[in-house]
């Protein structure tokens, strides 16, 4: 009822304005989900490489950065920290990531895990928020 | 009253003037107080300062809500201390698009488009901006389009909520006599 009210408010152009945005939401969410996997795995401190490894096969790896040992896990293509000294764990709080050109910075390890694509190197360069 | 002896259309201008200030003003406590609130994320906010714009476009036309929006961006900056930070520019290309959008829909679509399509235009006007300026300025790192989806379904559900109360806004305010629909001067 009050769904039916408050659609009675719109116009037929507003209506239609909502629908596609949303429409344009879930094609957003297709196209970044069906992105080319990842081919290897690249770990930078401070610009230098510290780790590479291709995603096919599952292993698990410890860095060292400033605070100490951060775990890092490959696995079924994925990759994702596993523990780690920093106080927030925001790196481990990122999840998992698969796809050509995802990162996971943990900020207080000064630690940079990015995925590669075909394209080897990745364009961009490897700055986050905080480094700038 | 001896409002007979005024020109009109000044008194009309002076009324609208009056107006624009309030509703800057209150545009501006709306953006403070959203601030001060806690937030489940730092970067997701409803943005209800909008709602005054959205409502000054529709009682005042476009420039209102240009005037409105700017004011507020940079009037609560300075509140907040974050006026020249990564934050204001952010807040300031966002406000930009979101405001071009709003007035632009507007201008096209006429009586066609109602608040809740403004305000969510100015939702995905204002998500893009910041984007754009985020990517240009702040990270410069191609990584951060993979947020746009996410950032886009927030942006667009808080633009339909803002929308929604910008219409109810509208609906009082024109019983009201100031803003009564055609005749403006009684």
């Amino acid at each position: 009822m009050a769904v039916n009210g408050f659609w009675r408010r719109l116009t037929r152009l507003d209506r239609i304005i909502v629908m596609l945005l949303f429409a344009l939401c879930i094609l957003l969410f297709i196209a970044v989900g069906m992105r080319p996997p990842g081919r290897s795995v690249r770990v930078t401190a401070e610009g230098a490489t510290l780790f590479t490894a291709p995603l096919e096969r599952d292993r698990t790896a410890e860095l060292t950065g400033p605070l100490g040992t951060t775990r890092m896990e490959i696995r079924d293509g994925k990759v994702r920290i596993v523990s780690s000294p920093c106080p927030y764990k925001v790196c481990i709080g990122m999840g998992d990531i698969s796809h050509a050109g995802e990162i996971i910075a943990c900020v207080p390890n000064r630690l940079l895990v990015q995925i590669l694509g075909d394209e080897a190197e990745g364009k961009g360069p490897g700055y986050d928020l905080l480094s700038r | 009253m001896t409002s007979s002896a005024v020109d009109p259309l000044r008194l009309e201008a002076e009324r609208r003037r009056i107006f624009l200030a309030l509703f800057s003003a209150l545009a501006i406590a709306l953006h403070t107080l959203e601030f001060l609130l806690p937030s489940p994320t730092p970067w997701f906010r409803l943005g209800i300062a909008n709602i005054l714009a959205v409502v000054a476009l529709f009682l005042f036309g476009g420039r209102a809500a240009w005037s409105v929006n700017m004011t507020r961006i940079v009037v609560a900056s300075l509140f907040l201390g974050t006026f020249l930070s990564p934050r204001f520019f952010l807040s300031l290309s966002g406000g930009i698009l979101a405001t071009a959008a709003m007035t632009a829909s507007r201008r096209l679509a006429g009586e066609g488009i109602g608040p809740v399509g403004v305000s969510v235009l100015g939702a995905a006007g204002h998500v893009i901006g910041q984007m754009l300026c985020a990517w240009l300025l702040l990270v410069r790192h191609d990584g951060i389009w993979l947020l746009l989806p996410l950032f886009m379904l927030l942006g667009v559900a808080a633009g339909l909520v803002n929308g929604l109360a910008a219409g109810f806004l509208l609906d009082v305010l024109r019983k009201s006599p100031p803003f009564a629909v055609g005749g403006n001067d009684e």
